[in-house]
């Protein structure tokens, strides 16, 4: 939990300090300055119309992790709610929901993506749509999962007996048993995001440019292939970067989770 | 009263109980003895409505069971409670769900009556003992004064001692609340020192119901001459009494 | 095992319902007047109030949902995917040409992957934790982490502009799709290797091998009865799951190597609002996606009859 919660920290800080540091407004064009090589005055560069691309990058954070981050949280509440109504919702509810669930599996989540956020016209707001929608159904299964398995629990048949409501026995005696393992989903779910979000404003369906979403920077970027390949080094290594990072901390809590099963 | 109707049950294609008719007048207490694997805890899963019985109804006093809000005190204390809460908001579950206020001065009493000091109550599941956990249950059972309670084997998992102590406090607090109460035990001794009647139950079918006392002194079955005398060679049965 | 059968198609047959409403629903709830779109598409920018209404009555866009649901699926029921609503030829012929582009480069991605990862993965878990299972867990976490669109645009860098060994754009000669073919190939391998090195480490693991071994079993036939059906499940596993993987690398890669495919043809569709495209790429995509699930449902429940059990 705690590598998890020093990744979450770190990356909330870039998010929200990143943009301080950057050294020039990263949509100012400056034409004369155009595909400038890296130098003193443009650490990593400048692109087409002239912008700084270090600064790009550093307000892209908000845009390319801010986003996942979004779109990863607003899956992990759709997917758990579904869920857990398949879970306790019984047999009838549990059969639609499931069915529903794989109907949304039956097609590749970034290919659905594009096709629902190039189909309802590029934005930001259509991008969020597009990858909740498609990203909802690993939350849904995990908790389903779960939630089924604590029915027979002494605690769960004694808060129906006492006549809870549902909606009280999925707040406080199913999602903290969820928590966990939903946390792993997320980390795995969020790396994902930042590849669908940057791949999105690559194909041109995403964040639209003179947003810095690095994805968005590549589209750009790809053009002046030839004369500045440099331009295209850093977007990139950034979305790894970040990826790489949380994929790492949502490792190290799948481990320490799987530990703690073993001992207790 | 608490009447059980030509109820059978089916789990899958075999019969778990088959043609169970038992009653429960106001404020007594019905011990069902057997082994495992008899039906015990079906017979409790039916009368809660956990499980739906294939032939027969069960009714308290002519409606759904489910209408007085029956308490179960279970087996295994602490997972009766949820790991992650404190066992005061366990205790006060029934009263919530209701929406009425919490009669402090109830749970103060009923707390004196189980041997609990209050402070226990802010402490999790896994910090308390098992007796003490399971008084914590028979506390959360009781703490809506619901007119029925269920107990599934509640001194198995207790040592010795405990025992003891804790089935003098259910009957104590059972002649104090008068509830109607429903034992499950595979203790011949504690259901003859404890309850009204006594109801043997062998695989699904109930072999017969007798006074504790007549129970005691002449079961009417083999089947539950052969439990009496088990219990007896054992020690745990005082045919004096 | 008739019933198991039956339930799972009725349920495969469920999904597919499920998706053609989905998908309809997205087509007609699309922003924009798709009349208007098409004609645009069309006649370019010279339109009047008739001609627009003309293309909406031909393209069947007025019913209301339901009645224009099942005017839609009928034909798709036979596999009948209508006419662009662009150029207005028949879709399954330019589909039919995108397909003999795009199974071969995933197929070629798909055995690159195993080319790499099997002989990896298995000289890793020969001695696990030593420096070269390190390695291959590294290699394969990053992979993972690399979106295919860089790894394409790299390979290019690398390849075609600064060594111009590989050409980079088309699809005109086989030379052309080895880059492609390389990017998708690649990606396959990192997570191929993740699966197959747990799948040996695991199956390996097993309690009861060492007690067979000692009650005489022949060491041939645990491997035939008790190692490979265990290492049988995740290898049907990786099918359903590289699938996706492919699919969603194939739309990216055609895109940057600029290779006509079932990914240009699905972006360029989406593109010009050409719905009668999108809806038959999506509508095939499901066919096979569902079929695939299918049959390695069944496959898993003949090597492990407990999973049917598991989830009801």
């Amino acid at each position: 939990m705690r590598s998890v919660a020093v990744l979450g920290g770190a990356i909330f800080l870039f998010v929200l300090v990143g943009p301080f540091l950057a050294p020039h407004d990263p949509t100012a064009i400056n034409i004369p300055e155009r595909l400038s090589p890296p130098g003193e005055e443009f650490l990593l560069g400048t692109d087409a119309l002239g912008r700084d691309i270090l600064s790009r990058l550093l307000h892209g954070a908000r845009w390319s992790l801010g986003l996942a981050f979004l779109v990863s949280l607003i899956g992990l509440i759709i997917g758990t709610v579904i869920g857990l109504v398949a879970a306790l919702g019984g047999k009838l509810a549990d059969w639609a929901v499931m069915r529903t669930t794989d109907t949304f599996l039956a097609f590749p989540e970034i290919v659905a993506a594009v096709v629902i956020a190039g189909l309802m016209g590029a934005g930001t707001w259509n991008l969020i749509f597009a990858l909740s929608v498609t990203g909802w159904m690993r939350y849904a299964r995990v908790a389903r999962g779960i939630g089924l398995s604590l029915q027979s629990r002494g605690y769960v048949i004694q808060a129906k007996l006492a006549g809870l409501s549902p909606w009280y026995i999925a707040r406080w005696h199913y999602l903290p048993s969820l928590l966990p393992s939903l946390t792993v989903v997320w980390t795995g779910m969020f790396a994902r995001a930042i590849l669908g979000i940057s791949t999105l404003g690559f194909l041109g369906f995403g964040v639209q440019p003179p947003m810095p979403e690095w994805g968005t920077m590549l589209l750009d970027a790809r053009i002046h292939m030839r004369s500045t390949p440099f331009q295209m080094i850093w977007p990139g290594l950034a979305v790894v970067t970040s990826v790489l990072a949380i994929n790492l901390a949502g490792d190290a809590l799948r481990d320490a989770l799987a530990d703690e099963g073993n001992h207790s | 009263m608490l009447k059980i109707d030509q109820v059978s049950v089916r789990r899958g294609s075999s019969v778990a109980l088959e043609d169970i008719s038992l009653s429960i007048p106001h404020a007594k207490t019905l011990a069902v003895v057997g082994e495992s694997g008899a039906g015990k805890s079906t017979l409790i899963a039916a009368i809660l409505g956990l499980i739906k019985p294939w032939k027969g109804k069960i009714t308290w006093a002519g409606a759904a069971v489910s209408s007085c809000r029956p308490a179960l005190v279970m087996q295994e204390p602490r997972s009766a409670f949820n790991p992650v809460l404190s066992l005061r908001r366990s205790v006060l579950e029934p009263i919530s769900a209701q929406g009425t206020s919490v009669p402090g001065e109830r749970i103060k009493r009923l707390c004196d009556g189980l041997e609990l000091s209050a402070e226990i109550l802010d402490r999790r599941p896994s910090e308390v003992s098992i007796g003490q956990a399971q008084r914590v249950g028979i506390l959360r059972a009781l703490i809506a004064a619901p007119p029925l309670v269920l107990f599934d084997e509640p001194l198995s998992a207790l040592d010795a001692v405990t025992q003891k102590h804790t089935a003098k406090l259910i009957t104590d607090l059972r002649s104090e609340e008068g509830f109607a109460a429903l034992i499950v035990t595979h203790d011949i001794g504690y259901a003859v020192a404890h309850a009204d009647e006594i109801a043997v139950l062998k695989s699904g079918r109930i072999e017969e119901v007798a006074t504790a006392r007549s129970f005691a002194a002449s079961p009417q079955s083999s089947y539950g001459q052969t439990l009496r005398d088990a219990a007896i060679s054992l020690g745990a049965l005082d045919t004096a009494a | 095992m008739i019933a198991t059968l039956l339930s799972l198609l009725l349920r495969a047959v469920v999904v597919l319902a499920g998706t053609a409403v989905l998908t309809f629903a997205l087509l007609w709830n699309a922003p924009g007047d798709p009349a208007q779109a098409i004609a645009m598409a069309r006649f370019d920018a010279l339109l009047t109030e008739d001609v627009i209404d003309q293309v909406r009555e031909e393209v069947g866009l007025n019913a209301n949902f339901w009645g224009a649901f099942v005017d839609w699926v009928g034909p798709l029921l036979v596999l009948d995917f209508g006419n662009s609503a662009v150029t207005g030829r028949p879709v399954w012929p330019d589909l039919w040409v995108s397909i003999t582009y795009t199974f071969p480069l995933a197929l070629a991605g798909l055995a690159i992957g195993l080319v790499i990862s099997l002989p990896l993965a298995i000289l890793a878990t020969q001695h696990p934790g030593r420096l070269l299972d390190r390695f291959a867990v590294a290699i394969a976490s990053l992979g993972t982490a690399i979106p295919a669109f860089w790894l394409g645009l790299l390979l290019i860098l690398l390849f075609a502009v600064q060594l111009d060994w590989l050409p980079a754009m088309g699809a005109r000669t086989p030379a052309h799709a080895i880059l492609p073919a390389l990017t998708l190939g690649l990606g396959v391998a990192a997570s191929l290797t993740r699966i197959i090195r747990s799948g040996i480490l695991e199956a390996r693991g097993q309690q009861f091998l060492p007690a067979l071994s000692r009650r005489g079993v022949s060491p041939k036939a645990i491997g035939r009865d008790h190692v490979a059906p265990h290492a049988a499940v995740p290898v049907v596993t990786v099918v359903g799951l590289e699938l996706a993987f492919l699919l969603e690398g194939l739309v990216v890669v055609e895109v940057i190597f600029g290779r006509p495919g079932l990914g240009t043809f699905l972006t360029s569709a989406i593109l010009d609002r050409d719905f009668p495209h999108v809806q038959a790429v999506v509508v095939l995509t499901a066919l096979v996606f569902v079929s695939v699930n299918l049959i390695v449902d069944v496959i898993y429940r003949q090597i492990d009859p407990r999973i049917g059990e598991r989830d009801a």
